[in-house]
């Protein structure tokens, strides 16, 4: 299928009066709210490179390609995109960004809509537009890219999109911090390391049961990544070694930390001030809740609470800084107070009736909803509309 | 009447009406273009602008929300319509070091909110060459840049959340100052929406720790073409530098004749500006590379600044350059058009071309790194033959760069001077959902009317608006003569 196939799709949905699930590989379509579509757009054909300069540092490619495609390809020129989103690396690079899902990287090369410089996509009427271009810096225009990035299809199909690229590091280093000891141990540790001037590429520290499945032993851990010219993370290795005991793992480790959501069915985001989370991080390492992983991202102050378990006991855990609310099942957006934002990225269908209103109830959403996808045919549902 | 009304709210003295009070509002950093305002207000409190803003909802009437006027792209222009300056609101609301945050309303100084911030070892990275004047509410709406963005970013990256009021009156969140949130990313498209989706009435940024180490080379070279190369060279090598400048032999001249000189090597053909930062092992490694790569790729010198005196001086050429070719004539016009960075060498010949074919003088001063151009001519708008050359000299290097793949502007903005290139590299239907995403905001097109996207794009729009009521209104402020285009 080309674009005019997906336009001319779309465009026989609103004339059948019928809802589009759009899909990519269709690895991870329990994310979001359930859709209420019969049809389901595949966008698995829809692959390949359509220009890659590496020269510029910039690549071009169709919305379905995978992002393990994409990484094949720039790695034959020494380059990458910086984009580790949590799940399979054989998800499209439309869904990763339709769904503006970020990584350990994002902390250091930004979230997804920084890496994404251009867009082709089909709005809800069947039209095919252009935002932004193919260049490093542009603000020609209303920012489209921005504003379709994030919005799980609702406001367009991606089909095309230009990303910004970087050279591989010289040297790209991993290595893990025991943090089992006592809380206050492991709050100084952590506090040495955000705050000192380290600026490594990725940091990320694991509950005790997230270490385990990602098969690092049985204790809460900090994994901490570097990257630069050999003398930049020498000098960093050298200043953690100041503050711990790191033990180096092969880069592969990333891989399987993305992972740990694959058999869970709730994974709750909450995000806070940075120093809040490093605040309280030491006791939701050890606050070990039966069948729970938590993974906090201390400098983006970003806590994923993964459930796998049989009771969704994820929503019943605390959210940052808070008291354990163990009494609501279900917790609403606003029982989080003003001082954290939380984003249910998975729940069970049953559950999403139940957490919160809308994400696109403000009158400004739902203004920019009704222009790009006046009849609603695109993922109807999913966020709640 | 209108005037009256709104002394009422700010005060006598922070509303303009006379013609001759005005002629300060009647062209920003571009001085190619002039519109003469009907009125100018200046409020001077938040609740202040709410009023104003409100008042000018309940008439109907359109407005150009301004900040200090140093924006390059006709943009704050007001043609026969209100300006609401916003440069008294310069209040830094909150500050929190520990997460390196501060809230500011617009028009706070970029300079200032950096004195402010230094002595706790943070820095607010975004730094147009207008820092020392220019505000963060005319940054949010420009999405302003400078040379640093090329490893820091733009106005976008450093924004976490804003209030703003919309044209109608309303006053809402975009983003979130505590962490991220869902929903559609309506921060990041305000954000460079050149004033017409509303003002915003605080901003809340993000903050960056001061580089541990900060080295700045000087490369020059005998050809345009050695320097090209080398950007490419450098850019290809994955050394992200803080900034990589170029200037061409003509700016260097200009530069060195005014008050302003640096320095530079008079008899180059140009010179890089490169600045690396970081880890202060990293950085002296990388420094190592970017010297090979400038001497294996002709430079004749390469100099590292001794200390941050020098430093300061190489940088002060480079920010005032604009400032300094003032020198050559009494009108400038510059461009802004970014192009793959591997078109350079290409593109930068064509320029060469043109300025000759023209028979005038392009000067090139501009962010090599991210390939964002900003080729200048300095002329007198009041020759026409000049301005004539001068102005399709202009037009053949912006289709020069659109054809090489390059956007029309980079950091400027769309304003009125790149309106007319719009349908160059978006088609109407793009333009149209442009249109429709402003519609959002702005239902009536009252802020900032007739800029960015041309008003026949869009599908739902074809009326001027405010106009008919405006004419309809009994006692007009002062009769107002025409200003033609001085381009």
């Amino acid at each position: 299928m080309s674009t005019a196939g997906i336009a001319s799709a779309i465009r026989d949905c609103v004339a059948a009066k019928t809802g589009l699930r759009i899909a990519g590989r269709g690895t991870w379509l329990d994310a979001g709210r359930p859709v209420s579509a019969n049809t389901t757009l595949s966008l698995n054909d829809e692959r390949g490179v359509v220009s890659y300069v590496p020269g510029d540092l910039t690549l071009t490619v169709r919305a379905g390609t995978t992002l393990a495609e994409i990484t094949d390809v720039t790695a034959q020129r020494d380059q990458w995109l910086p984009l580790d989103p949590f799940g399979w690396p054989d998800g499209t690079i439309g869904a990763t960004l339709a769904t503006a899902s970020a990584g350990p990287l994002a902390s250091s090369f930004g979230l997804p809509r920084d890496l994404l410089l251009g867009l082709e996509f089909v709005n809800g009427r069947g039209e095919t537009i252009r935002a932004g271009g193919r260049v490093v810096k542009n603000v020609a225009g209303f920012d489209l890219s921005r504003l379709l990035t994030g919005s799980w299809g609702t406001l367009g199909v991606f089909t095309e999109v230009t990303l910004r690229l970087y050279a591989r590091p010289a040297v790209d280093r991993t290595f893990v911090v025991d943090l089992g000891g006592p809380e206050k141990q492991v709050t100084a540790i952590l506090r040495a390391i955000v705050t000192s001037p380290l600026s490594p590429y990725a940091l990320l520290l694991l509950s005790a049961s997230a270490a385990r499945a990602a098969g690092l032993g049985e204790s809460p851990v900090c994994l901490i990544r570097f990257g630069g010219n050999e003398a930049a993370v020498r000098a960093q290795v050298g200043a953690l070694l100041q503050v711990s005991r790191p033990v180096e793992l092969e880069t592969k480790i990333w891989l399987a930390v993305r992972q740990l959501d694959g058999d869970a069915h709730s994974t709750i985001r909450l995000s806070s001030l940075p120093q809040r989370v490093v605040a309280h991080s030491a006791r939701m390492l050890h606050d070990e809740v039966p069948f729970i992983r938590t993974c906090i991202d201390p400098r983006r102050g970003i806590v994923r609470i993964i459930d796998s378990g049989p009771h969704n006991t994820a929503l019943q855990a605390s959210p940052v800084g808070q008291p354990d609310q163990t009494d609501d099942r279900f917790l609403s957006r606003d029982d989080y107070g003003k001082s954290s934002e939380v984003i249910f990225e998975r729940l069970p269908a049953e559950a999403w009736s139940q957490v919160s209103p809308t994400v696109v109830s403000d009158p400004l959403s739902r203004g920019i909803r009704n222009a790009y996808d006046p009849h609603h045919v695109l993922n109807p549902g999913i966020l709640g509309d | 009447m209108v005037a009256e009304r709104l002394a009422e709210i700010v005060g006598d003295k922070h509303v303009l009406s006379r013609q001759s009070e005005l002629l300060v509002y009647n062209s920003d950093g571009l001085p190619g273009y002039r519109r003469q305002p009907r009125l100018a207000v200046f409020p001077g409190t938040r609740e202040e602008t709410i009023a104003v803003v409100r008042f000018l909802a309940d008439e109907g009437l359109p407005f150009v929300p301004r900040g200090a006027g140093t924006g390059l792209s006709g943009g704050a222009l007001a043609d026969d319509i209100v300006v609401v300056g916003l440069h008294r609101l310069k209040k830094i609301i909150s500050l929190d070091i520990e997460n390196r945050r501060a809230t500011v309303e617009p028009g706070v100084v970029n300079l200032r909110l950096n004195k402010h911030v230094a002595p706790h070892g943070l820095l607010y990275a975004p730094d147009p060459s207008s820092e020392a004047a220019c505000t963060i509410g005319g940054n949010v709406a420009e999405n302003a840049g400078g040379p640093h963005c090329l490893k820091y970013g733009v106005t976008l990256n450093h924004v976490l959340a804003m209030t703003v009021i919309l044209p109608s009156g309303e006053i809402v969140e975009l983003g979130s100052r505590v962490g991220e949130r869902d929903g559609y990313d309506l921060r990041g498209a305000f954000i460079g929406s050149e004033g017409c989706f509303g003002l915003a009435l605080d901003v809340t940024v993000k903050l960056t720790p001061k580089p541990q180490t900060v080295r700045t080379i000087l490369a020059d070279f005998t050809s345009v073409n050695q320097a090209a190369q080398v950007t490419s060279a450098i850019i290809a090598s994955g050394i992200v530098p803080a900034a990589l400048e170029f200037m061409d032999g003509a700016t260097i001249r200009v530069v060195e004749d005014s008050i302003y000189a640096a320095g530079y090597p008079r008899d180059a053909e140009a010179i890089l500006l490169i600045e690396l930062d970081g880890l202060e092992a990293g950085v002296t490694a990388d420094l190592e590379s970017v010297r090979r790569i400038c001497i294996d790729g002709g430079a004749r010198n390469v100099r590292v600044a001794r200390d941050d005196a020098e430093r300061m001086k190489l940088w002060q050429g480079r920010k005032k350059a604009f400032g300094a070719m003032g020198r050559l004539a009494p009108h400038l016009i510059v461009q802004d058009a970014v192009i793959p960075r591997t078109k350079l060498p290409q593109i930068l010949a064509t320029i060469h071309d043109i300025s000759e074919k023209y028979r005038v003088m392009v000067c090139n001063v501009f962010h090599a790194g991210d390939g964002n151009l900003h080729p200048n001519i300095a002329y007198s708008a009041d020759d026409p033959s000049e301005s004539e050359r001068v102005h399709k000299a202009m037009v053949e290097i912006m289709q020069a760069c659109i054809a090489a793949g390059g956007s029309i502007t980079g950091e400027h903005g769309v304003g009125l001077d790149k309106m007319g290139y719009m349908e160059s590299i978006f088609s109407e239907t793009s333009l149209n959902a442009m249109c429709e995403l402003r519609g959002v905001f702005d239902p009536q097109h009252r802020s900032n009317p007739g800029k960015v996207v041309p008003i026949h794009s869009c599908k739902e729009w074809h009326g001027v608006p405010g106009r008919a009521k405006r004419e309809q209104e009994a006692a007009p402020l002062e009769a107002e003569p025409s200003h033609p285009v001085a381009t």
